[in-house]
């Protein structure tokens, strides 16, 4: 059964885009939290999920 | 308001409920397409899965703001 | 309810502090109450069991082989292929001799831990409790971990997972992170919950069926005492569904591990 490789690299994929959002949305939290502002978490967001966009297009784009 | 017209309970929630709608739709025809051409050609399978995961990540990037914010915005 | 009890399988004796179930459906009652050990309780019990039927399960089998093979033998042939050739070769490739004792082992103890759950002495299946699943991740982890070091030298091995190809150097300050977040710590934690979700879940909807259904045919109305019935008859295929949802998650448990350790060996990406 060939699924081995198909799983692991949808995984991979997953993973990445999840720990891109959670990373960078802490630290945006942390930074909310220090500077008492209320938009630096929303920014982390979005900007975490674009590194993780980036990170699977380098990984696993461009046959 | 008529108290018929009220929606009381969790926004946040219907607004991720109405915006899972778009990337499940937009992941089910990445995938429809790699399976229709992978028929077609089956020496075309590695070039086409590579571009399916990047398509996979971008539509998939606005489901995960989605919820993303929908918890972390009171 | 005592003849109920027979035909219906049931976990414990109490009544009233069941419903709804929950969390606490799962606490463990340690073995011996009276004595100050209370780490000794029926999941290890279980988990001990298993080791050794799974010991004495492939001692027994693979006594006095013969170059034809009696049905004994080809049963348990017939296992190990699936394991070495569906798992290992297809993942692992020309090294897959030295992971096979490994992933046979990893698969038939996954299996007999969750089949407990459906088996009349034991009703849980042990990694409905989080530690096992947690304990099993860890030892995968350390696996692939290992073998990456081992081949690639430290550097090597850290350059090779966190370091992807063609990003002009400014962007690494922001793709490291996270390749080390994605990495190290969401593999192990999603290979762990993974496993615990499903056979949690799994038993928690069989309880609410069973436990359900006993508590509606206690009723007095007729109209409820039909949907018991019904509940207990649907608890049945539930069963069914259990215990393929148990072999699966062995199966998918088994072929992620072969595939990190694989990723761990390739040469680059």
């Amino acid at each position: 059964m060939e699924g081995g490789e198909g799983i692991d690299q949808g995984l991979r994929v997953l993973s990445y885009l999840l720990s891109g959002p959670l990373l960078y949305g802490f630290l945006g939290w942390l930074l909310d939290q220090w500077l008492h502002t209320s938009y630096w978490m929303v920014l982390g967001i979005v900007f975490g999920m674009a590194a993780g966009v980036y990170l699977v297009i380098r990984r696993f784009g461009r046959p | 308001m008529l108290p018929i017209m009220e929606i009381s309970g969790s926004l946040n929630m219907i607004g991720y409920g109405l915006a899972t709608i778009g990337p499940g739709i937009g992941v089910a025809m990445v995938f429809a397409a790699v399976i229709n051409g992978t028929a077609r050609q089956p020496e075309a399978r590695g070039a086409l899965m590579s571009t399916a995961w990047i398509g996979f990540a971008v539509v998939e990037a606005l489901a995960i703001i989605g919820i993303a914010l929908a918890f972390a915005i009171q | 309810m005592g003849l109920l009890g027979l035909i219906i399988p049931m976990e414990g004796g109490e009544e009233g502090s069941h419903w709804p179930p929950g969390v606490h459906s799962f606490d463990p009652k340690p073995l011996f109450p009276d004595a100050g050990i209370d780490w000794l309780n029926t999941y290890l019990l279980q988990a001990v069991i298993a080791t050794i039927l799974v010991i004495v399960l492939w001692l027994w089998v693979s006594k006095h082989q013969k170059v034809v093979p009696g049905f004994k033998q080809w049963c348990g042939e017939q296992l190990y292929n699936v394991v070495r050739n569906g798992i290992g070769r297809d993942a692992l490739g020309p090294d897959y001799q030295k992971f096979t004792p490994y992933l046979l082992a990893l698969f038939s103890f996954i299996l007999v831990n969750n089949l407990f759950g459906q088996f009349f002495l034991s009703m849980f299946p042990t990694f409905s409790r989080v530690g096992y699943a947690y304990a099993l991740a860890l030892l995968t982890w350390l696996l692939y971990n290992g073998v990456g070091i081992a081949k690639h030298g430290l550097g090597g091995y850290l350059k090779m997972m966190t370091m992807p190809k063609g990003v002009p150097w400014p962007l690494y300050i922001i793709i490291i992170p996270l390749e080390i977040l994605s990495n190290f710590i969401v593999r192990p934690v999603t290979l762990a919950l993974r496993l615990f979700a499903n056979l949690f879940a799994g038993h928690l909807v069989v309880i609410v069926f069973v436990v359900g259904g006993t508590l509606l045919l206690e009723q007095s109305s007729f109209l409820y005492k039909i949907a018991g019935g019904a509940s207990l008859l649907m608890a049945y295929p539930i069963f069914a569904l259990e215990i393929f949802v148990g072999v699966l998650q062995a199966y998918i448990f088994t072929v992620l591990t072969a595939q990190y350790v694989a990723s761990s060996l390739a040469d680059d990406h």
